[in-house]
């Protein structure tokens, strides 16, 4: 019993990395009132863009910063028009996951299928690695586990709720024209912030082709960016929440590869709707049980709204 | 001293030549990047051009590709006017497929009959898959975006499943499909069949349904501002819930159509990216149902572009990239289209006029 829940959980953070990565980096783009619905384009290009970097220089640390490099650079054109342009964030965001789909796939074709020969090997954290089921799971697999769950939304949460430049964050998308009266630059707020999250979206990928599926094939992204967008509705555009929601959907993937694997009698393609109707479950359930003024999480209030600062 | 200034409305003469230029910028960057990557574009533009508007299989493929797009674009369009996102296009496309191929398999009898019973089981199948986001929008104001959307990968799994499970070809035992159904939708002009002639009236009849009639008046005025439209006691909630309803049938349709018009057998894969293609349609479209039938000219018009590239050892997905690029460059024009050079004279006479 205590063998399968340590492989379950094992599986469940695994895989759930990469929604952690990714929630978290769009939390911070929607704190500041841009909803980037490209997620899973950049993703895509970071995942592509990371096997070959692995592929061609040998060094996984490398290629992840080069799909974070890549994802920033997506970002970039996003919020170029986005923000500067002021162009309809959801064309621009649909536009972006198209282009991203679709340019990951033309400039990985020459590696799909083929083995990543360097991923992020496991190592054992001392001492913690040792912890009964919690440590084989979050502390002995690869490196990037650590930071996903832990530094990584600890780092955000402080800087949004902690520091002054985190309430000038938060202002920028809640009210943008008082903020822009404040004195805070709007618009360069929202650019950096977005272009931070597309970076950790990039990342995502890179985290996604060298651990958890070592290879690029088209089409491998399968829609986690779609749920890394609805995990953070799901986690009230908090960070911590946001992570511990991608390690909820890496438990509901898990129980699916662990039926695959016992040969429960369950088609595998049923099993592999899992993550899926989980995480629709979980975007409706909240809203359907939401008491007025009981819990918080609500959207930035100006979440998806261009600012014009002539148009008063 | 003269400056931009943004106004609250683009004028459509102003929206169609930035998207002119937004569209010839993406020939320029895609041919750029055919270039550099050593590809002759002089002979890749005469092959495009050949492959499409310049022969007679050009024109025909043109037909069938406009076929799916002209309803998941309307399937979009109804949606914008109530200022919803039906992302769920290619998972209602499927099940629409699936939807038309359980009652083309299992059910036999004279094609007239058979043929509007699939299309009846397709749009059915298209409501049912869109009801729950629906609902979830109409009452717990649930995004729609995410909701349509996440459903389009358990489509895709169910017809994958049932085509290599238990609907399996058992004759053939061709790979991931079922049998060929045994009617089919009869050909018109070549290959293509009567579902272009039916779909573009179907588009014309949505235009005038969305224009004149009182289900279109409230679905506008909703769309618009539906903090009026309770005020002035139309009920928003149940015309949030039939303009989904509305579109799943007819990206389900579009399904139908694909299953028994052209691919004639029900396959994992073969919503072929249609209902996102949609939205682009619908954007382009910019909620007119008319302009539709030209956005999904233009659709076409890039995916055939597409299948030249496939021939010259470019992967078949180039297309969603150029498709990203032309929305992007789309999206930047329509909000440029917005701006107008004011100086400080014509700013007084503006005022004065107005």
């Amino acid at each position: 019993m205590i063998e399968m829940l340590t492989a379950l959980l094992t599986t469940a953070v695994l895989s759930g990395g990469v929604l952690a990565i990714a929630s978290v980096g769009e939390v911070m783009a929607e704190r500041v009132g841009v909803t980037n619905l490209g997620v899973e384009g950049l993703i895509s290009v970071g995942a592509a863009t990371a096997v070959l970097t692995a592929i061609s220089t040998g060094n996984p640390w490398l290629a992840l910063l080069a799909a974070s490099a890549a994802g920033a650079l997506g970002g970039m054109a996003f919020a170029s028009a986005a923000v500067f342009v002021q162009a309809s964030q959801v064309l621009c965001g649909l536009a972006v996951t198209f282009l991203g789909v679709g340019l990951s796939a033309v400039i990985g074709h020459s590696v799909a299928g083929m083995p990543v020969p360097v991923t992020f090997a496991p190592v054992s954290i001392p001492v913690l690695s040792a912890l009964p089921i919690i440590g084989p799971a979050f502390f002995a697999q690869n490196l990037l586990i650590v930071p996903a769950y832990f530094l990584l939304p600890a780092l955000c949460h402080w800087l949004l709720f902690h520091t002054r430049h985190g309430l000038n964050m938060r202002a920028v998308g809640e009210n943008p024209a008082a903020a822009d009266a404040a004195g805070i630059p709007v618009r360069a707020i929202r650019f950096w912030y977005v272009t931070l999250g597309a970076a950790l979206a990039g990342a995502a990928g890179a985290y996604l082709s060298l651990a958890v599926i070592p290879s690029w094939s088209e089409g491998m992204v399968a829609g986690r960016g779609w749920i890394a967008l609805a995990l953070v509705i799901f986690a009230g555009f908090r960070p911590f929440s946001a992570a511990a929601g991608g390690l909820l959907f890496g438990l509901i993937s898990a129980i699916g590869f662990l039926g695959q694997a016992r040969g429960w009698p369950v088609a595998a393609p049923v099993l592999n709707m899992l993550p899926y109707l989980g995480t629709l479950a979980f975007i409706m359930l909240p809203a359907v049980f939401r008491r007025k003024g009981r819990r918080g999480g609500e959207a930035p209030a100006a979440l998806g709204l261009p600012y014009f600062r002539s148009v008063r | 001293m003269s400056r931009f200034q943004r106004f609250p409305t683009a004028p459509a003469r102003r929206i169609l030549v930035c998207r002119a230029i937004a569209i010839l910028v993406s020939v320029i960057v895609v041919s750029l990047l055919l270039a550099m990557s050593g590809r002759n574009v002089g002979e890749l533009a005469h092959l495009v051009l050949t492959s499409t508007i310049g022969s007679r299989f050009g024109l025909e493929d043109l037909a069938l590709f406009m076929t799916p797009l002209l309803l998941t674009g309307g399937a979009v369009t109804v949606t914008r006017r109530m200022g919803l996102w039906n992302i769920g296009g290619e998972g209602q496309f499927y099940l629409g497929a699936a939807g038309a191929a359980g009652v083309g398999l299992f059910i036999h009898g004279p094609a007239i009959l058979i043929l509007p019973l699939m299309a009846l089981a397709a749009m059915l199948c298209g409501m049912i898959w869109i009801l729950l986001p629906a609902l979830a929008r109409a009452f717990a104001d649930v995004n729609e975006i995410i909701t349509t959307l996440l459903l389009n990968f358990v489509a895709g799994l169910l017809v994958y499943w049932l085509a290599t499970g238990p609907w399996r070809d058992r004759v053939t035992g061709a790979l991931a499909s079922t049998e060929r159904l045994p009617v089919s939708i009869p050909d018109l002009w070549g290959v293509v069949h009567w579902g272009f002639p039916l779909a573009l009236l179907i588009v014309g009849g949505l235009a005038a349904i969305m224009s004149s009639t009182r289900w279109g008046y409230e679905v506008r005025i909703s769309g618009a501002s539906a903090g009026m439209a309770r005020y002035a006691g139309m009920p928003v909630r149940v015309r949030i819930i039939s303009a989904m309803l509305l579109s799943g049938a007819l990206a389900a349709l579009a399904g139908m159509f694909e299953v028994a018009g052209t691919v004639h057998r029900l396959q994992g894969g073969m919503a072929d990216n249609f209902g996102y293609l949609g939205i682009v349609v619908a954007v382009l479209a910019r909620g007119s149902c008319l302009a539709v039938i030209p956005a999904a000219f233009l659709m076409a018009l890039i995916l055939d572009v597409g299948i030249v590239l496939q021939t010259q050892q470019v992967a078949a997905t180039v297309v969603l990239a150029i498709t990203g690029l032309v929305l992007l460059l789309v999206a930047i024009a329509d909000e440029c289209a917005h701006y107008r050079v004011v100086t400080p004279a014509t700013g007084r006479t503006v005022r004065k006029a107005s």
